[in-house]
């Protein structure tokens, strides 16, 4: 494959979202169409300009889902030029997924301007206990792990077991990851969780499955987001600061969790070669990293294999505030899934809009001074893949 | 939010026709997986065709039922509707020896005894008329 052929070629050029949050009284639709006019009017674009629609898919109601399937947000907001309105759906890594597909589409002048669009309920769109349920049989085999009692808890605990054992990982460290979170939480309008919360809250919080405690599990919510593509070129003429893509990398490890060979690594090195061999950049270079945090252990796991800090070594540095706003490393500053919330597919959609806000200079309080390049992973089902995406504020 | 009043039956396997065979010597007994005629590698859980090469020849054979286990964790809290009543019990990935991975319960002991790399052996649970499930136990020494 020849190298560098990517990069740089296609640009976020406008973010919209909305408050994660509970909102009994307000359809999934609505996030949906304010987070799209947000996104249109951020961009400078014209409406009928977009060519292509891709909304992803939202958990807490098929027939829902099916809508944005079949072009109701085209319809609702009356975009005159679409010449395809196609569905793009992989769990927590539809972001990734979609944001590759729309630079494929861009670079071989197939679409021009490109939406993505988030949105779901499963804060009030479902009950406390269906949600458990849902996310009990959402991408878990129902041949062989449903029967056993897996549920994302358990999933989440299985690699946290693992990786203790192996680097001696403690409570602490990981109790640390969501303390971290939670100090950018607090600066974001947009997240759930804005008051300070201290290591001893998290390890007081109940046990759910051991070693995970109530407080290192995401809880989930009702938000939306969108966001806008284009070519490079267009990108410079429609705003004075896009948002590169640099590059991107993935690898897909498993479908049934119980049959990834490493529960401690999953497949983030091999796509962070990827990413960063493609952007010409190393991760020494990176100004902000948008880790995917619905557990800590995630985001421990993924910001080691990314490189970004020794094997066993992440928690010391969320635990020396390292991670935390004004750090050497500012780390997932959304807040995260822990702090912002857990909207389904949305949890890495956000982290994708808040690196593009950083290397776009729209953070607000959150953003970090000077960044250059942004680091954004996302994954998947039971963490069934490993995507890396970096954008930054230059080309390389 | 409230409880559910009746707790749903426990889930049962949806199965892949060509998963029969494992699923009926489970009933007896039996702990099967599968291994590639053409390149000889074990696979569970079971395929259509080989994982590794690709050849549609798979011989069913029986494991011995030994092996370690890889992850563990002792659900207490906000189990699946199903198995509220179950707490606290252990979901486990084994290790088979004969290399491959599958998901279990780890059952006939305190959970909190089980560790990670421990040697456990194959123990069959019925669930149902049609159903048992391979689980786990602590080998006896």
């Amino acid at each position: 494959m020849a190298k560098h052929r990517t990069r740089g070629r296609t640009a976020i050029v406008g973010v919209g979202e909305v408050p994660t949050g509970r909102f009994p009284d307000r359809g999934a639709i609505s996030f949906a169409l304010d987070s799209v006019r947000e996104a249109i009017r951020d961009a400078g674009v014209d409406k009928d300009t977009i060519d292509f629609v891709i909304p992803t898919g939202a958990l807490f109601s098929p027939q829902f889902s099916n809508e944005l399937a079949t072009a109701r947000i085209v319809e609702e907001l009356g975009l005159k030029g679409v010449v395809s309105n196609c569905q793009v759906f992989s769990g927590g890594s539809s972001s990734t997924n979609a944001l590759r597909i729309a630079s494929a589409l861009i670079e071989t002048r197939r679409a021009r301007c490109v939406l993505f669009v988030h949105t779901d309920k499963l804060g009030t769109g479902v009950s406390a206990q269906g949600g458990i349920d849902l996310f009990s049989t959402a991408g878990i085999s129902a041949e062989w792990e449903v029967p056993y009692g897996q549920h994302y808890s358990t999933v989440a605990a299985l690699a946290t077991t693992r990786y203790q054992y192996e680097t001696g990982c403690t409570d602490e460290e990981l109790s640390a990851v969501c303390v971290s979170n939670r100090k950018w939480g607090e600066l974001n309008p947009h997240a759930f969780f804005r008051t300070p919360l201290t290591i001893d809250e998290v390890m007081a919080s109940k046990m759910l499955s051991t070693p995970l405690r109530a407080k290192q599990s995401n809880m989930l919510f009702d938000g939306g987001a969108a966001f806008i593509v284009t070519s490079a070129k267009e990108a410079r003429e429609l705003t004075p600061q896009p948002a590169y893509v640099l590059g991107d990398g993935g690898a897909v490890t498993h479908f049934a969790y119980s049959q990834e060979r490493d529960l401690t690594r999953f497949g983030w090195a091999a796509a962070a070669a990827q990413a960063f061999g493609e952007a010409g950049i190393a991760p020494s270079d990176i100004d902000v990293a948008e880790i995917y945090d619905s557990y800590p252990i995630f985001q421990l796991i993924a910001f080691e294999e990314l490189g970004l800090a020794a094997r066993g070594e992440a928690g010391g540095l969320f635990l020396r505030g390292e991670t935390w706003p004004g750090g050497r490393i500012p780390t997932t500053t959304d807040g995260g899934m822990l702090s912002k919330g857990h909207i389904g597919a949305g949890g890495s959609v956000s982290l994708l809009i808040e690196a593009a806000r950083q290397v776009m200079g729209k953070a607000g309080a959150r953003q970090v001074p000077g960044a250059r390049f942004a680091v954004e992973t996302a994954t998947g089902g039971t963490y069934m893949d490993s995507q890396v995406t970096i954008l930054g504020n230059t080309v390389p | 939010m409230a409880t559910p009043d009746a707790r749903p039956a426990k889930p049962r396997p949806i199965v892949n026709a060509w998963a029969q065979p494992f699923w009926d010597a489970a009933r007896a007994g039996r702990l099967l997986i599968q291994r590639c005629r053409d390149c000889g590698e074990p696979c569970f859980y079971p395929r259509i065709a080989c994982p590794n090469c690709g050849a549609a020849a798979l011989d069913w054979v029986e494991a011995r039922g030994r092996g370690s286990v890889y992850s563990y964790t002792v659900v207490q809290n906000n189990a699946p509707s199903a198995f509220t009543a179950d707490v606290p019990y252990v979901v486990a990935v084994i290790r088979l020896e004969e290399g491959v991975q599958m998901l279990s319960n780890i059952v006939d002991c305190d959970p909190s005894a089980v560790a990670c790399d421990m040697a456990v052996e194959v123990t069959f649970q019925r669930l149902d008329d049609e159903f048992t499930l391979p689980k786990f136990r602590p080998v006896r020494r």
